[in-house]
């Protein structure tokens, strides 16, 4: 091995050594999003949550090999260009509101106790609605809950949900996608977007009225520059690479024009053009000299006080404790001219609470404004006017969903019959009503039933049938021969007894579930052993499949695609081990086929088949549940949550006291 | 600390020993078979301190709760669970209960036929000429009774409605598991914690502290040296990092690492017993009568130097159960579903309105520390001549 590949791997370590302590400070607060290391999909710089399972690729396939792109003027004489939406994403919220009827009064909404969907659905209807004009408070200070500090402040270094929730809002990006995942260019930062009717080039032409918090105008060349420093195999990013990977080539013909080629004409090819942007006249001189961006004197500067494209900088960071962004003057106003609606909020200030305990003490005292709610602390702990004289709480459905992953490469799992066997055994009924409080929506595959992509009829809820699941495992011979108690079988001429481990972060909800599996296949004479694992540890095990059964999940992104690095065979992330020719032929073809209508039959039939396969026993969808004070306004969820998607978090607003 | 041996009653620091080689501690000259009846044999030395700690009525009583405990420990599955002690089955009689102490040793013909390890319907459906001997409380440590598992009875209640009741003495916890049987089958634990893990401290302390302060030299050097290294292993971080790397954790391997990392306190005390007696007159008289090192060591000075020794074994006990109720409180304890006073706590932890999963749990860790430490303290002072004085 030679020594740069020793040092680019060496790197590589702690980069990821980074990620997993990031990830560490997530478990103990049991329960937010961050504390999922599976729960994770491919980020999209302004929403996606954790992508830190994203295993990271031998730098060698990353390389783009050198590009020469052809002339401007020669490409628009040989492209036909078809125009593609320039939106605002609060703009759109704002005309489909408009559309609907008012259905209850703020101070209705805000009476009620969210016991009921009707409740539920009224609160959401009254309090996410937008600011009249001269409404919202434009002086306000919102307090976030976060469970985890950031990593690195740097944008192509995203990777955790915090990472997304804060850098989100400092971050300068071109695309961004509405609450039903529908991709359009942003009209703060892009005049028009254009692609070629053949799929394979982009063109976007950028507003000329961007500057970054330093005051220097933010160019095409910038995204150029950060497409190449994206792609340099000796940066450690994480997450962003992927899709980007995608890309053919990024080039900058002027100030505003930038041009995104592409390898082949692909439905995700809208999401590979998505990636975070860094200012190249403060990165150009230093990145080379130290590429993992943030050992060098100037890049720890940098990280402190970060330049910045988006609508807010950082202004104070404690580490531990909490970060304080506030609202960029030179992001609205530029030249003395005002050019683009300011945010709500004047301050946004991130507190880091760990224990889901101290967050919910914190949001009764009113020291934050906003948290996820455990299904426990929705259930008991938020009924009672300690909790409603402040606040209020709000559900709605989220792709996220988990599931008991098997190995198929252990004897035990590699029969069908057997893993299906598991899923009649497992008591679905008893882990959603007793452990899960009634609140989560039980789960049979891997897209959501109210998604385009899932089969139009929706999968029969797996229910639990002892007989069925003895009889399966009689059929795949797993009897107990030898009178010991426990089913065993003959392999390579050894009897192997059905014992296995299931490995669990160690949050309480999860170690339950996995403990109510080991209850239901004792039963049946299959002895399991749950181990509670930290994390970091887990996503290690799991990624380099050393492990017979865990219990994961993963958030949905925002294409049906995403989920083929979990699926095809001898993907980055298909610990399992799953193969099926099929499936990884329904992909290929769903990726390359333009006609959503189609797109989804080919997404349904893989669902159906994943079903009858049952690599993976589906467990449920856990939905959404917030907390927020009663003094926040205009929160409306897409399948991912709040925040992650657009408007998202730029819709939430404080009524001006007058 | 250090007791200093009155020389007239100094054969009550030495455990008779059958012999010859036995010399008096007295040195006055007598023949090593002289008459005993000369000199009044005074009471032996542990008598004398079991004479003066059982005075103490607390200690007494905390060594009683202790006892109580075993018991408990031994005879939980007859006081809690949901397999019959004894039963008559198709014309044998088993013992299903031993299952809860090894899985293995619960009979194969309960796990078959769709029997399903549920025996109340199950036994009289598949043979009604049989009968069954069951558990004083009908619940499991690992899980909740179903509804109409035992005839006419209801499931346990979940999530944060298992106050305690009749059903259910200690109420249940967030999965409906019965937190009376959870913590009587946690007894084992909270026992085998304490007593395994200061059996290993005590063994590597007594033998390396006897080492070094008798040996003395180079060999002191190296043993005194090796405790301060040790000493500076924080237990805690080493037990989370050993927890991570090994494929099966278990509280064994808990026990061991405490054991392996709290030996030091008490090998500093023996080496320092060790280097006190090494010069006393007996030790002198044994060496001259012929006897090797080995033989010194343990027949003449550790009997002597056990007492001042125990007491930091009694405290480490103490401590140990404090350390694996703190571990399993922060979710690295025995692995679930095993029962365990501190992952009952940690289970209080979500939900604080429900204070049974508080109150029982928590009691029972502070009773059994208290217990231990009173009898510690109670068998300092009984040993403690100087502390003896200081009481009359």
């Amino acid at each position: 091995m030679d020594r740069a590949s020793r040092v680019e791997r060496r790197r590589r370590f702690l980069a990821e050594a980074g990620i997993g302590l990031l990830a560490l400070a997530g478990v103990a607060g049991c329960g937010r999003r961050e504390a999922d290391p599976l729960a994770s999909v491919r980020p999209e710089p302004a929403a996606a949550e954790a992508a830190r399972t994203e295993p990271v690729t031998p730098p060698a396939e990353r390389t783009p090999e050198p590009f020469d792109p052809p002339a401007l003027a020669d490409l628009d004489r040989t492209a036909t260009w078809i125009d593609r939406p320039v939106r605002d994403g609060l703009v759109l919220l704002r005309e489909e509101q408009g559309r609907e009827p008012a259905v209850a009064t703020v101070a209705e909404a805000l009476a009620l106790a969210n016991d009921s969907p009707a409740a539920n659905a009224t609160i959401l209807a009254a309090l996410g609605r937008l600011p009249e004009p001269g409404q919202a408070d434009l002086g306000a200070r919102v307090d976030r809950h976060v469970t985890g500090d950031l990593g690195s402040t740097n944008p192509i270094m995203i990777s955790t949900s915090a990472e997304f929730d804060i850098l989100g809002l400092t971050g300068f990006g071109l695309f961004s996608f509405d609450r039903r995942l529908e991709p359009f260019a942003t009209s703060d930062t892009v005049a028009s977007w254009q692609t070629s009717t053949d799929g394979l080039v982009d063109k976007v032409v950028l507003r000329d009225d961007l500057v970054w918090s330093d005051g220097k105008p933010i160019t095409a060349h910038d995204i150029a520059f950060t497409y190449r420093v994206i792609m340099d195999p000796r940066v450690p990013v994480p997450a962003v690479r992927s899709g980007t990977d995608q890309l053919r080539w990024v080039h900058a013909y002027d100030d505003r024009t930038i041009v995104f080629f592409h390898r082949e004409p692909l439905a995700t090819n809208v999401w590979n053009i998505n990636f975070p942007v860094l200012p190249r006249h403060v990165y150009d001189a230093t990145w080379e000299a130290d590429p993992t961006l943030k050992d060098s004197p100037e890049h720890v500067a940098l990280e402190q006080a970060p330049v910045v494209g988006g609508p807010y900088e950082i202004v104070e960071r404690q580490r531990g404790q909490q970060i304080v962004l506030r609202r960029r003057e030179s992001w609205s106003t530029v030249r003395g001219k005002q050019v683009r609606e300011p945010p709500f909020f004047k301050e946004v200030r991130f507190r880091i609470v760990e224990d889901p305990n101290t967050t919910l003490l914190a949001l009764k005292s009113g020291e934050i404004d906003e948290m996820v709610l455990l299904p426990e602390q929705w259930t008991t702990q938020t009924k009672g006017p300690d909790f409603y004289d402040r606040n209020t709480k709000v559900t709605a459905p989220e792709w996220v969903s988990f599931h008991f992953g098997w190995n198929i490469d252990t004897p035990f799992f590699a029969d069908r019959r057997v893993r299906r066997a598991m899923t009649y055994a497992f008591d679905h009924d008893a882990m959603l009503s007793r452990l899960c409080y009634g609140l989560y929506e039980p789960a049979a595959g891997p897209f959501h039933h109210t998604s385009w992509m899932a089969p139009r009829k929706k999968p029969e809820p797996s229910k639990q049938d002892l007989d069925k699941a003895e009889a399966l495992l009689d059929e795949a011979g797993w009897v107990d021969h030898d009178n010991d108690g426990v089913r065993d079988k003959q392999i390579n001429g050894r009897p192997v007894p059905f014992e296995f481990t299931i490995l669990v972060n160690q949050q309480p909800l999860r170690v339950a579930i996995c403990t109510l599996l080991k209850e239901n296949l004792d039963q049946i004479g299959v002895r399991v052993n749950v181990r509670p694992t930290e994390s970091t540890v887990l996503q290690q095990l799991t990624q380099e499949k050393k492990f017979q059964a865990y219990l994961g999940g993963w958030g949905a992104g925002t294409d049906p695609d995403t989920t083929e690095n979990v699926w095809a065979t001898g993907a980055g992330r298909n610990f399992i081990g799953y193969s099926n020719p099929e499936v990884d032929r329904l992909f290929a073809e769903g990726r390359r086929e333009l006609d959503r209508a189609k797109r989804a039959e080919k997404y349904a039939r893989i669902q159906e088949i994943l079903h009858d396969d049952q690599p993976y026993t589906w467990l449920y969808w856990r939905n959404s549940f917030y907390g927020f004070s009663k003094s926040l306004r205009g929160y409306v969820f897409s399948p991912r949550g709040p925040y992650h998607y657009s408007p998202g978090f730029a819709s939430l607003w404080t009524p001006r006291q007058d | 600390m250090k007791r200093s041996p009155p020389p007239e009653k100094g054969d009550s620091h030495h455990v008779p020993v059958a012999g010859g080689d036995t010399a008096p501690a007295t040195g006055r000259g007598l023949q090593t078979n002289g008459d005993c009846h000369l000199f009044p044999r005074s009471t032996g030395f542990w008598a004398e301190a079991w004479r003066r700690f059982r005075r103490r009525k607390l200690a007494l009583a905390a060594v009683a709760f202790i006892g109580g405990l075993v018991l408990t420990a031994l005879l939980a599955p007859a006081i809690a669970g949901t397999k019959p002690v004894l039963c008559r089955y198709k014309g044998r009689i088993y013992a299903p209960c031993l299952g809860y102490f090894r899985r293995d040793l619960e009979p194969a013909i309960f796990t078959k036929d769709r029997f399903r390890g549920t025996y109340p319907r199950n036994l009289a459906e598949k043979d009604p000429e049989s009968w069954a001997v069951w558990p004083l409380v009908f619940q499991d440590p690992s899980r909740s009774v179903r509804a109409d598992e035992w005839p006419g009875e209801p499931a346990n209640p979940a999530r944060d409605e298992g106050r305690p009741s009749r059903r259910n003495l200690f109420g249940t916890d967030q999965a409906g598991v019965d937190v009376f049987a959870k913590m009587v089958h946690g007894t084992t634990i909270a026992l085998l914690v304490g007593f395994v893990s200061m059996g290993i401290a005590g063994s590597i302390g007594i033998v390396m502290g006897a080492l070094g302060g008798y040996c003395g030299g180079w060999v002191d050097i190296l043993t005194s040296r090796i405790t301060e290294i040790v000493m500076c292993i924080p237990t805690l971080v080493l037990i989370l990092a050993v927890i991570a790397v090994i494929e099966k954790p278990t509280i064994w391997h808990t026990m061991a690492i405490i054991g392996a990392t709290g030996w030091t306190g008490i090998a500093r005390l023996t080496r320092g017993e060790f280097l006190r007696l090494k010069g006393a007159e007996f030790v002198l008289a044994a060496r001259a009568a012929g006897a090797g090192p080995v033989r010194i060591m343990l027949r003449h000075i550790l009997p002597n130097a056990l007492a001042p020794v125990l007491v930091p074994i009694t405290f480490g006990i103490a401590s140990a159960v404090l350390l694996e109720s703190s571990l399993s409180f922060l979710g690295f304890g025995a692995p679930p579903p095993t029962a365990s006073w501190g992952s009952i706590l940690n289970d209080a932890r979500g939900n604080l309105a429900m204070w049974w999963l508080v109150v029982f749990p928590g009691a029972a860790i502070f009773l059994t520390v208290l217990a231990y430490n009173l009898i510690g303290e109670a068998l300092q002072e009984a040993t403690d001549p100087r502390l003896r004085e200081a009481r009359k």
